[in-house]
């Protein structure tokens, strides 16, 4: 990507990321009863000044509901991520810098891991146990562990031998400080943060996918962008306001995890090197 | 050794690690049975399953013995097909019966998608060649619609469809044209070639696969193994097309899972009767022997098309047997 441009997509990206963040954030300090939020007086009315995105079939503000349907992603999201990374990272650093019985456990581990289908072993596992958002975060975390994991490997294999490591051993640095900080933290943060933006993203679209289906994610009438989406079921043709946006919003938002994630890590690793 | 016999002995090493990683994967969907919360055959079995039912799923799933003996019990039938009878979704019917079939649709399904993709990110690639300022003006935009997931792109053509079919079309007092997929309770294969389309519009798929081709193309055509064909006179189409057959290979079989996520929610919105379709009933259903083949099937799948793509890869690249497979 050229210079011009890649600014123009990381800043356009980064608003974006920023703006969803700080939803996040906000969103749970500000009271909405769904319940109430009903007055069939006002369905289906397009966006206006009173309501910028419209109405859905039982009059409840869509702008409002956009809003209110972050929280459904946004802390699981950022638990998956935090699942992913943390435990991806360990186990890749791990698997890169042992020998023996150990490495060749965490290898096989990872393979295991690596080999479930995600959205099929997520329907699986809420088959059989209670499904929550937040346990289908947590598998979502665990299941993303291994493509973590092999990046860090990789990583660490490659830096195993380099000299600066080698020296940093010859001063008697202990193995976990050279891993976390000289290897994790100095050369392999680039890394971290494109797949944590990944996890996120992909927790959002399991998210609304599921909650488009209807059975394990959110449930109506708590809002979320995929029971948001599913309205088109009910509405057949009527009115198109009540699930646009939040298809838009589902796609935007994906687009700009993936993107930022991408550009700050090429950003970060332009400056580690 | 001769090449015959390395490449032989490197295939089946391949095949035993493949499916020494089928039996693990078995062994942690199993275990997920296991782990469900209070008496398990209630976890698993729909409400008002009767007694005979649940001692017949208890046995199937040998969760009256310890969980290694059960696996064990469960693995050798799983091994041989046998997944047991469905509770609900086709009561009383093996599950092999019922789930193969749709199995085989979603494969197919799939299959083709990614084929397309692969075709239209390597047509791509040929055609804008080297990344250049004003090709952003259409992988930029490329890159935000492609990176929705399948099931967004799947509702937006659906809706997209239904709305102009019935301004532009009906309103001229023209009949619903016989291709037009939703409802779809119809034999016609468009159904299936706007489900492709989302899935191939869907979760990043085609821009993942275009920037990895490209990335693969461009350094081909740097190589200095390249140079020097070129250097004597030769055509350099030969060597590209034979060395970018291992990373299209393995392209492939790394974004099958990717599809096969994808394809469960757009069966669903197009009512498709494949597999994705029918585990989403199943597990609404509880009918949890089907849910289980299911899982298992794709599973399987994963790992095959791996197993496959390794193989290829050492029949195709001379170092993979050198380095011992």
């Amino acid at each position: 990507m050229g210079g011009r441009a890649e600014r123009i997509a990381f800043w356009g990206s980064g608003a974006i990321v920023a703006l969803v963040i700080a939803i996040g954030l906000v969103s749970p300090l500000i009271g909405y009863d769904p319940a109430a939020a009903v007055d069939y007086e006002q369905k289906l009315l397009g966006p206006g000044a009173g309501h910028w995105l419209g109405t859905d079939a039982q009059g409840r503000d869509v702008a409002m509901r956009l809003m209110k349907g972050t929280e459904a992603f946004f802390l699981p999201g950022l638990m998956a991520a935090g699942i992913a990374t943390m435990a991806g990272a360990l186990l890749g650093a791990i698997a890169g810098y042992a020998e023996g019985w150990g490495r060749t456990l965490v290898v096989g581990f990872l393979q295991l891991v690596d080999t479930l289908p995600r959205l099929i072993f997520i329907i699986l596992v809420c088959t059989i146990l209670n499904p929550s958002i937040t346990l289908i975060a947590g598998v979502a975390g665990v299941l993303f562990i291994p493509s973590i994991a092999t990046v860090i490997r990789r990583k660490v294999e490659a830096l195993g031998s380099e000299d600066y490591i080698l020296a940093h051993v010859a001063h008697g640095f202990s193995t976990t400080r050279i891993l976390l900080y000289h290897i994790l933290w100095l050369q392999a943060r680039p890394l971290l943060i494109r797949q944590a933006t990944y996890v996120f993203g992909y927790v959002l679209f399991v998210e609304t996918a599921l909650s488009y289906l209807g059975d394990y994610g959110v449930q109506e009438p708590t809002p979320s962008w995929g029971n948001m989406v599913a309205q088109t079921r009910e509405l057949g043709g009527a009115s198109a306001w009540p699930w646009v946006f939040p298809a838009v919003a589902i796609a935007v938002t994906i687009a700009a995890f993936l993107a930022f994630g991408n550009l700050l890590a090429r950003r970060d690793e332009e400056a580690i090197r | 050794m001769s090449r015959a016999l390395r490449l032989l002995l490197a295939a089946a090493g391949r095949t035993g690690g493949a499916l020494v990683l089928l039996m693990g994967a078995s062994f942690v969907i199993y275990i997920t049975i296991r782990s469900a919360p209070g008496d398990a055959i209630d976890a698993i079995s729909p409400m008002g399953t009767p007694p005979q039912v649940k001692a017949r799923l208890l046995a199937e799933f040998g969760l009256d013995r310890d969980p290694l003996t059960g696996y064990f019990a469960w693995l050798f039938r799983s091994a041989r097909g046998d997944f047991g009878d469905s509770l609900v979704v086709a009561a009383g019917e093996s599950v092999m019966a019922v789930a193969w079939p749709a199995f085989k649709i979603t494969l197919i399904l799939s299959g083709l998608t990614l084929l397309a993709s692969l075709a239209l990110a390597l047509l791509g690639a040929l055609v804008l060649g080297r990344p250049a300022g004003r090709q952003q003006l259409l992988t930029g935009p490329l890159y935000v619609i492609t990176s929705a997931p399948s099931f967004v792109q799947a509702v937006l053509l659906a809706q997209g469809l239904n709305w102009t079919i019935h301004r532009y079309w009906e309103q001229l007092n023209y009949e619903t044209p016989p291709w037009y997929p939703i409802p779809i309770y119809t034999d016609s294969l468009m159904p299936y070639v706007f489900a492709g389309l989302a899935l191939l519009l869907g979760d990043g798929l085609f821009m993942d696969f275009f920037n990895a081709i490209r990335a693969e193309l461009e350094g081909l055509r740097d190589a200095q193994f390249i140079a020097a064909v070129k250097a004597k006179g030769a055509r350099t189409w030969g060597h590209i097309a034979r060395n970018m057959l291992v990373p299209l290979v393995s392209g492939y079989a790394a974004r099958l899972p990717i599809v096969l996520g994808g394809v469960v929610i757009v069966e669903y919105i197009f009512t498709l009767e494949g597999a994705g379709y029918l585990l989403l009933e199943a597990s609404r259903e509880r009918d949890f022997p089907v849910v289980v083949g299911i899982s298992v099937l794709f599973t399987a799948t994963v790992i095959g098309s791996t197993l496959i793509a390794d193989v290829l890869r050492t029949l195709v690249d001379p170092r993979e047997v050198a380095r011992g497979g």
